[in-house]
């Protein structure tokens, strides 16, 4: 059965107007398996996932998650999803137990049963103690949680977590993380977007690099930054933008101006001697570190994500 | 629009959300269908009953207190139907996103319209039945008139929760709901036939208030005083306007939800 609930975006378009937010995205998500869209704001992200669930409806291209294909059949595909949007929807109306046991009764939960789903998951994400406040009382990350909670009523196949952490502090964030990885051992599919660099990498077996609708480029984190940039790279302060320059030439190496300094990625094959001409320009700032995937974006997209 | 199939279960489960909001400040939710009515017979019934003593009816002479509760029944569907279908669907949808909440279950743009829909006319229907019965205990419609008249209360506020609805779609601030208020419902609950038969009013006006739904509800819910000879006409009226409207909103409100 869980085989069988493999999700598949084909072709995935949306246009408004003449203006093009999805242009031809088609990636597939296995069980137990996570895979993020990363991308800046306005990459498309959201647009993207109202397609998977359904609120979106594409200008080209469908979803087949199952048995079912989106957007005509979502409503069936939706009983076995988990849904945490990107704004903040929950109940203000009721309690933080009731806006479970309430949302549970739409996927035919009800009485005892609601009652005891509502308290295991209060107790997964460490909210059993103010099952009574009101939702307003919840700080943000709290709120983030119940609505995780919520999309687990029904125990689903597949959880879409669409920038679940914005705007939480860090402890929030780890607390999510948690949970996120509790659900993948569990063997639920989850599709995160993120433009956290941070979360994508720690979290995402695979991703999906988003720019202006399009994906730029997928693969594992891992893989993304060892085939895109390398191991290292090294941040400099105080050399001429030429010497950096004729530096990656020589040695076919990545280089780009950054902020107030500069950026050039180290060849894995015998890096001290890059780094050495580096160092032997006395630069006013120089800092040696992995390479990660802001940098496989800036070289990808050349810019930064925010 | 695609129409999207809708279940019962759905239905009923969105209905079911909003009547657990309801009970839960049941008391204060109860107090203006019976305020309201109380207020209002005793401010015109008392007070202009000795005034105007007995009202022209379809021939007949009626006193006024009995020809004003029929419309305080009807004005009970208006106002509740109404302000729920639009503030309260306003607010679900564009400020708490209960709507957006909804369809990230397994449920249909159909069910959640049509669990709102259902909803306001239930409101409605709350508020017309506490009305007539106080306008039974007050010896001004009788009980076994009021229990035939259900299913006229029901219809109006069906239809006037579809008007509230198309409201709730159609403004992008929650002020402007205040714009059909005043230029329809306004004059709705003053000139249909509720405070006064609208043979009194110049010509124009009168064909003007008749073309209005509420004046057909009223009518009708007159039935025990006399009904006029194409009354299967109004209720005809009624459905119509009640399927255009539920029509419209429906049609408005699903590009707000989906793009």
């Amino acid at each position: 059965m869980s085989d069988a609930l493999n999700l598949k975006a084909y072709d995935l378009w949306k246009t408004y107007g003449d203006e093009a937010v999805v242009q031809g995205i088609s990636f597939s998500l296995a069980p137990g398996e996570i895979v993020g869209l990363l991308g800046p704001n306005g990459a498309g992200k959201t647009t993207t996932v109202g397609m998977l669930f359904g609120t979106v409806i594409p200008t080209k291209g469908f979803v087949q998650f199952g048995p079912w294909q989106l957007p005509g059949q979502g409503q069936l595909a939706r009983a076995q999803m988990g849904i945490v949007t990107q704004e903040d929807n929950l109940d203000p109306d009721f309690t933080v137990f009731k806006n479970l046991t309430h949302f549970a009764h739409h996927y035919r939960i009800t009485g005892a049963a609601a009652r005891q789903r509502a308290g295991e998951l209060l107790a997964l994400v460490n909210l059993e103690h103010r099952a009574e406040a009101q939702v307003d009382e919840l700080s943000g990350g709290m709120k983030r949680k119940l609505v995780l909670a919520r999309a687990l009523l029904n125990r689903p196949k597949i959880v879409f977590l669409d920038e679940p952490t914005t705007g939480l502090d860090p402890d929030a964030r780890q607390d999510f993380w948690r949970l996120v990885q509790h659900l993948k051992a569990s063997g639920c599919g989850i599709l995160l977007t993120t433009h956290y660099m941070d979360e994508a990498q720690r979290l995402c077996d695979r991703l999906l690099l988003l720019q202006q609708g399009k994906v730029i480029d997928e693969g594992t984190p891992t893989d993304l930054v060892a085939r895109v940039i390398g191991r290292e790279v090294a941040e400099i302060e105080g050399v001429e933008a030429q010497i950096l320059q004729d530096l990656a030439a020589r040695y076919e190496t990545w280089y780009r101006a950054f902020g107030s300094g500069h950026l050039i990625s180290l060849p894995d094959r015998d890096p001290e001697v890059v780094w050495g001409a580096i160092a032997a320009h006395h630069p006013s700032r120089l800092l040696r570190r992995p390479a990660n995937l802001e940098d496989v974006f800036l070289r990808l997209t050349g810019s930064v994500l925010e | 629009m695609k129409l999207i199939t809708a279940t019962p279960w759905g239905v009923y489960s969105v209905w079911w959300r909003h009547f657990q909001v309801y009970r839960s400040t049941w008391l204060v939710n109860c107090l203006p269908p019976v305020s309201e009515p109380v207020v209002y017979l005793l401010a015109f019934g008392y007070g202009l009953s000795p005034l105007i003593g007995e009202v022209d009816y379809l021939g007949q002479m009626i006193p006024y207190a009995r020809f004003l509760a029929p419309g305080m029944i009807a004005i009970g569907v208006l106002f509740q139907s109404f302000f729920e279908g639009a503030y309260s669907s306003f607010i679900r949808l564009n400020f708490q996103k209960t709507w957006q909440a909804l369809l990230t279950a397994p449920l249909s743009y159909t069910d959640v319209f049509l669990g709102d829909w259902v909803w306001a006319a239930t409101k409605g229907s709350i508020a017309g039945t506490i009305t007539g019965l106080v306008a039974v205990l007050a010896n001004l419609y009788d009980l076994s008139s009021l229990v035939l008249s259900l299913p006229l209360i029901v219809l109006g506020s069906l239809l006037f929760g579809a008007f509230g609805l198309l409201v709730a779609g159609a403004v992008n601030k929650v002020d402007q709901v205040n714009v059909p208020i005043f230029l329809v419902i306004i004059p709705m609950f003053t000139l249909c036939g509720t405070y006064f038969p609208r043979d009194t009013l110049p010509p124009l006006l009168a064909k003007f208030a008749a073309f209005l739904p509420l004046a057909s509800l009223v009518d009708l819910l007159r039935w025990p005083l006399g009904l006029p000879p194409w009354w299967p006409l109004l209720l005809l009226w009624l459905i119509g306007w009640m399927v255009m409207m539920a029509r419209l909103a429906a049609l408005r409100i699903y590009p707000r939800l989906f793009s």
